[in-house]
């Protein structure tokens, strides 16, 4: 008994840190109704801006915060200002422009590959405060890393969900997802709302970047291991929902750690496959979702 | 019929006519096999592309799975070939069925989505099945090997039973060959009905569909050629590599080369793909032969960035000036636009 409920808490730990990695991909979603193709890549450039602070400053990893956030918010912004407005701009009418999957997926691969070019293929680990550690609840251990993650997407998520609701640019947020051209006459500046969402997708990133580095390997193609699971979780939890990408991380997140219990460890990875397609056919609004958005 | 617009038609036959006879007739004076190896290549990926441009060309989604199809055409006509002896001339049309048939239903239900959902859903498919192919060793009689991969037992000299040959000139021909199938079939896809109702479906869906189009119904047929046609592709890389594993033919990076190619060149368009590996391919041969040990990764950075800017500026690929580039030629060497102005 002692051992699944070790397994169940495993498994909740490792999908927080799924779900908080698929926030800013969702609320990107829920705002310019695309799908981000580079936010694996997003989340790598935040691990790396992660580890390279950390490693060489020595700071806790969670005082890396206080710098890879703005960092990470700007080039957000920066990103959706230069490459992805243009292509909005000239696809007003489309709802869901193709093109901007495509670009996103150039710069999937300018990134990843920037980064291989620069920093070579090897994973690389950085030495902090917390690495390893462990405490013991009851008589379960807990990683203090992954305890740490699961907060970090509590209080994220807690963050964003209040700065959506009761801020004036959050309600600016929300009014533009509803409808743009609405929201556009009520005085908003939709590019500049759709700038900061991206900012904040970015910037959550970088505090998965800041989350991660205790426990993960840093290589450039690091963002594709999440980029697929965070398109999973996403559709499971329903585009553009918060909660949604929370729960769709934390099912991911058990099915990863309760099927090894039954067969060879490499099989979960199909499950995750087979359960994200029986989900799209079944239920293509996910657990959260909007009809209208398929 | 004035003289000029006769005289133009005159010189773009002729021009097309010597384009033909200088690719058919490249490896009578190019002998050297790394040459012939790379046109080979581009030839097998503006095969692949025109296949992928069937259904994200016409259908107008966009497909990020289709290197399944060409690992499905691979490890099919190869698993038969070494079980039962199967010659891959007929198991690659095993292959094909199969192809079009798990398209098929994947498309069925994902197809009616929106366009973001297919891309997603075809790109996990394509992962799923990498999964899936991975973790296989033994598949009833058949031997998969896993990540190992698959070698194709070797069979000396050239012998076209076994669709192996010991010079690279039979492989120029047999995809040149289905290149020109493949896009013949594109060209006449594209003046049938289903062609019609699909680019319909790909501009306006709910307009064709108030005029009473299935616009789903035909996109599904268009998954399922496309798919059998990328499985013969499939199966053409397994004979000339005779060694494929599961990571590179079944890979993302594979799936998105297609895809690239496609976009680049002109989603939609007969010629695009054709132009897109014809501009694309050597650059990233190059880049791959020569500058791999200092710079990895540099071929995909430049498609990346190709990719972005063409889909700034040119977003209907670069088939578009390229041929008004043709047209402005022709009409200055036969003088047929002044008259049509005057």
């Amino acid at each position: 008994m002692e051992f699944y409920v070790q397994i169940l808490i495993n498994g909740l730990m490792t999908g927080a840190y799924y779900g908080l990695a698929a926030l800013g991909l969702t609320l990107i979603f829920g705002v310019i109704k695309v799908i981000n193709f580079a936010h694996g890549s997003m989340l790598m450039v935040g691990m790396f801006t992660a580890y390279w602070i950390v490693k060489l400053t020595g700071w806790h990893p969670y005082a890396a915060l206080l710098l890879v956030v703005p960092m990470l918010f700007i080039f957000g912004y920066a990103l959706q200002g230069i490459i992805i407005k243009p292509i909005l701009e000239a696809q007003r009418d489309v709802r869901e422009p193709t093109e901007v999957i495509i670009v996103t997926t150039g710069v999937w691969y300018i990134l990843d590959n920037l980064a291989l070019m620069i920093f070579g293929a090897e994973y690389r680990v950085v030495p902090t405060s917390i690495s390893g550690q462990v405490m013991l609840i009851g008589d379960y251990i807990i990683q203090k890393p992954l305890l740490y993650g699961f907060i970090t997407t509590m209080v994220t998520a807690g963050l964003l969900v209040w700065f959506l609701k009761y801020t004036k640019m959050g309600m600016s947020i929300r009014a533009a997802s509803l409808d743009r051209d609405a929201a556009s006459l009520m005085g908003i500046n939709q590019y500049r709302v759709y700038n900061i969402a991206f900012g904040i997708g970015a910037a959550i990133a970088g505090i998965v970047g800041c989350v991660l580095i205790p426990f993960y390997y840093v290589f450039p193609t690091v963002g594709v291991v999440f980029d697929v699971k965070c398109f999973i979780i996403v559709v499971l939890g329903g585009l553009g929902s918060i909660p949604g990408a929370l729960i769709g991380g934390l099912i991911v997140g058990l099915i990863e750690s309760v099927f090894p219990m039954f067969m060879t460890s490499t099989w979960t990875e199909l499950i995750v496959y087979v359960v994200f397609l029986a989900v799209l056919f079944i239920m293509p609004a996910g657990l959260f979702g909007e009809k209208r958005d398929w | 019929m004035n003289t000029g617009s006769a005289k133009r038609k005159t010189i773009d036959i002729m021009l097309k006519v010597i384009l033909a006879v200088f690719v058919f007739t490249i490896p009578v004076w190019v002998s050297s096999p790394t040459t012939l190896q790379i046109l080979i290549m581009l030839f097998l990926f503006a095969y692949l592309t025109t296949t992928w441009n069937l259904v994200g060309g016409f259908a107008g989604v966009l497909p990020l799975g289709h290197s399944a199809y060409v690992g499905i055409g691979a490890y099919t006509s190869t698993v038969l070939f070494i079980s039962f002896g199967v010659s891959p001339w007929i198991g690659m049309w095993a292959g094909a069925v199969i192809a079009a048939v798990v398209g098929v239903i994947i498309g069925i239900p994902t197809l009616k989505l929106r366009g973001a959902y297919f891309a997603l859903c075809t790109m996990a498919f394509g992962e799923g099945i990498r999964v899936l192919v991975e973790n296989t060793m033994q598949f009833g009689p058949f031997t998969i090997n896993g990540p190992r991969g698959i070698c194709v037992p070797l069979i000396p000299g050239n012998n076209f039973a076994a669709f192996q040959f010991a010079s690279k000139v039979p492989y120029y021909y047999i995809i040149l060959l289905m290149l020109c199938v493949v896009l013949f079939i594109t060209w006449w896809f594209s003046r049938t009905r289903p062609g019609y109702y699909l680019a319909a479906g790909g501009e306006e869906p709910e307009a064709a569909q108030a005029l009473g189009v299935n616009v789903a119904r035909y996109k599904v047929l268009a998954m399922g050629i496309s798919c059998f046609l990328t499985a013969l592709g499939g199966t053409f890389l397994a004979q000339l590599t005779l060694y494929f594993y599961p990571k590179q033919i079944l890979g993302l990076d594979f799936s998105f080369e297609l895809a690239f190619i496609a976009l680049i060149g002109g989603r939609g368009t007969i010629a695009g793909p054709v132009v897109g590996a014809l501009l694309l391919r050597p650059v990233g041969e190059l880049t791959r032969i020569y500058l791999s040990s200092t710079l990895p990764g540099l071929h995909l950075v430049i498609f990346g960035l190709v990719l972005i800017l063409v889909m700034l500026f040119q977003p209907r690929g670069l088939v578009e000036p390229l041929s008004k580039a043709y047209d402005w030629f022709l009409d200055k060497v036969s003088g047929a636009g002044k008259e049509v102005k005057s």
